[in-house]
């Protein structure tokens, strides 16, 4: 049994100008100390499904179907206290803005200390102790006497650290990062992922790593789900996603990934924009875009597919790597010409490059 | 120290899990904010002087376009009395449009709203615009689209209440589509 199984997640929010299918029949699985990335465009859906898994969409928003079970547990079915038990406690999440998602008005410390104090039960002076040890641990210097600091005593990359910190105080299973990096320079990013696998290391901690940037999930992920309009197009291992990318919007992320001793002299982008979730276009959501894109795609949406049989993967997960694009049932007439152009060691993933013709 | 899970902000019901604050929706900021105008609307005002304040209209720019291409329509719809009101909904979405009866022109459900009311909110005097489109085709399946033939079509708008036609919440044109 997966430590985590989403099953056909739909979640949708009802706005005046419509209904926004956020998350639409998502299904994936992550094993215990597994590292899986899920990667897209902002507006993909990556967020609220992150969110969903802690039972934390709020309105005008409702998981409308679909199962999440934590340890075989649905989730869904919880009752309120059961969720609260589970939420910081064996499934964390370390929010996109740690400005925002600290609270201004209480110390850095006390936030940890809450969760280890509600959690794990410690009086005042135990949690003030494990707290300053997990500040310490996340490289937040001389952590006693930051512990009374406020947030906006902290920097960008220290705040950062902290929401680690209370996302790691109670030992959590499953460890849930949205774009932890986003707001944060190059160097400290890198410290942060480095941080965030060593802790995982540490603690056998299942990560869920969202981002839209494929070098972050590179370097940390073992699986991929890329997610386009809320809805999963190509799911792999890290390797071959890279080695061997199946789904034309995918190599559009590769393509546009910036390359040192690059000769082009514009990066290549994928053209427009992610669709209005509200109007989505018919057949596959991608077909606006695509380069591919022929008269059939206009008029079916492709599941995920086995790449290598053209047949629905389902929630199958003995299948490793799908695709949700038409080529694979042999539908298209013209195929797929892009071509992988590798670049340097072929141990390297971050060296490789895809280009569209 | 308060904590977060103390207060009501977090508040959820165990029968429904997923049944938010009741109080989003209705607490949001007013126009005058010494008092909330719209939950004194409910009180003072019947359902049906609110349905009678609202009123919808969809117009095209063209009446006729060719087939396959995107059929533009706006949906404005206006409360003309001048206090907010709220027009209770069947469900959290709040308007449909349909083409030729066909509710965002699928054959098959679109979304798979909660059986819990809705509320839709107009300020004072509001108009509400909305822009859609509709790309010539009627959803067939979960995953199939087929194109709309040359011939009329009816494309209507409307809030999504019961009897919404007869309350005035509904309005509807047409369009013919033609072979070029």
């Amino acid at each position: 049994m997966a430590l985590l199984e989403v099953e056909n997640l739909t979640v949708e929010f009802y706005t005046e100008d419509g209904v926004v299918t956020a998350a639409d029949g998502l299904s994936y699985q992550i094993e215990r100390g597994e590292k899986f990335g899920v990667v897209g465009e902002s507006g993909a859906g990556k967020s609220v499904t992150a969110l969903s898994l802690m039972r934390l969409i709020d309105s005008p928003g409702r998981i409308t179907s679909g199962e999440i079970r934590f340890k075989g547990e649905n989730v869904l079915e919880m009752t309120e206290p059961e969720v609260r038990s589970i939420r910081g406690n064996e499934m964390a999440m370390v929010f996109q803005d740690a400005q925002t998602a600290l609270n201004p008005v209480y110390t850095v410390g006390e936030q940890v200390a809450e969760a280890v104090r509600h959690h794990l039960g410690y009086d005042d002076e135990e949690a003030r102790a494990r707290t300053i040890r997990l500040l310490d641990t996340v490289g937040i210097p001389d952590a006693e006497a930051r512990y009374s600091d406020y947030p906006h005593e902290f920097s960008g990359g220290m705040q950062q650290r902290a929401v680690i910190a209370m996302a790691l105080s109670c030992e959590p299973d499953l460890l849930i990062c949205d774009e932890p990096t986003t707001a944060l320079d190059v160097t400290i990013e890198a410290k942060i992922l480095d941080l965030i696998e060593e802790l995982a290391d540490e603690f056998d901690t299942a990560v869920q790593l969202i981002t839209h940037d494929l070098g972050v999930i590179a370097q940390v992920c073992d699986r991929v789900m890329v997610m386009y309009a809320g809805k999963p197009v190509e799911k792999a291992p890290v390797e071959e996603l890279y080695y061997d990318p199946k789904h034309p919007y995918t190599v559009g992320l590769m393509s546009s990934i910036p390359r040192v001793g690059d000769t082009r002299s514009r990066l290549q982008t994928i053209p427009g924009t992610m669709p209005d979730l509200v109007e989505l276009p018919p057949g596959c959501s991608f077909h606006p875009r695509c380069p591919y894109a022929e008269e059939a795609c206009t008029l079916e949406e492709p599941p995920l597919l086995d790449p290598e049989t053209g047949e629905p993967v389902g929630t199958d997960p003995s299948v490793e790597h799908s695709a949700a694009c038409l080529e694979y049932t042999g539908v298209l007439t013209e195929g797929l010409t892009y071509e992988i152009d590798v670049v340097g060691e072929t141990d390297e993933p971050l060296t490789r490059r895809a280009e569209g013709n | 120290m308060r904590r977060i899970y103390e207060s009501e902000a977090l508040h959820r019901d165990d029968e429904d899990a997923f049944s938010p604050s009741e109080s989003d929706r209705r607490e949001r900021p007013q126009a005058f904010r010494w008092v909330n105008v719209s939950r004194l609307s409910r009180l003072l005002f019947p359902r049906r002087l609110r349905t009678w304040a609202v009123s919808v209209r969809i117009g095209t720019p063209r009446e006729e376009y060719p087939v396959g291409a995107r059929v533009p329509f706006r949906i404005t719809m206006k409360n003309s009395l001048p206090i907010p009101v709220e027009v209770p909904t069947a469900s959290p979405v709040l308007w449909t449009w349909t083409v030729d009866g066909h509710r965002e022109a699928s054959h098959v459900p679109v979304a798979d709203p909660p059986d819990t009311e809705g509320a839709f909110r107009f300020d004072r005097g509001e108009y509400k615009r909305f822009s859609k489109r509709w790309n010539g085709l009627f959803r067939v399946s979960e995953t199939e689209w087929e194109r709309a033939g040359p011939g009329t079509y009816t494309i209507g708008a409307g809030l999504n209440v019961p009897e919404a036609e007869r309350k005035g919440l509904y309005d509807e044109t047409t369009v013919t589509l033609v072979r070029e």
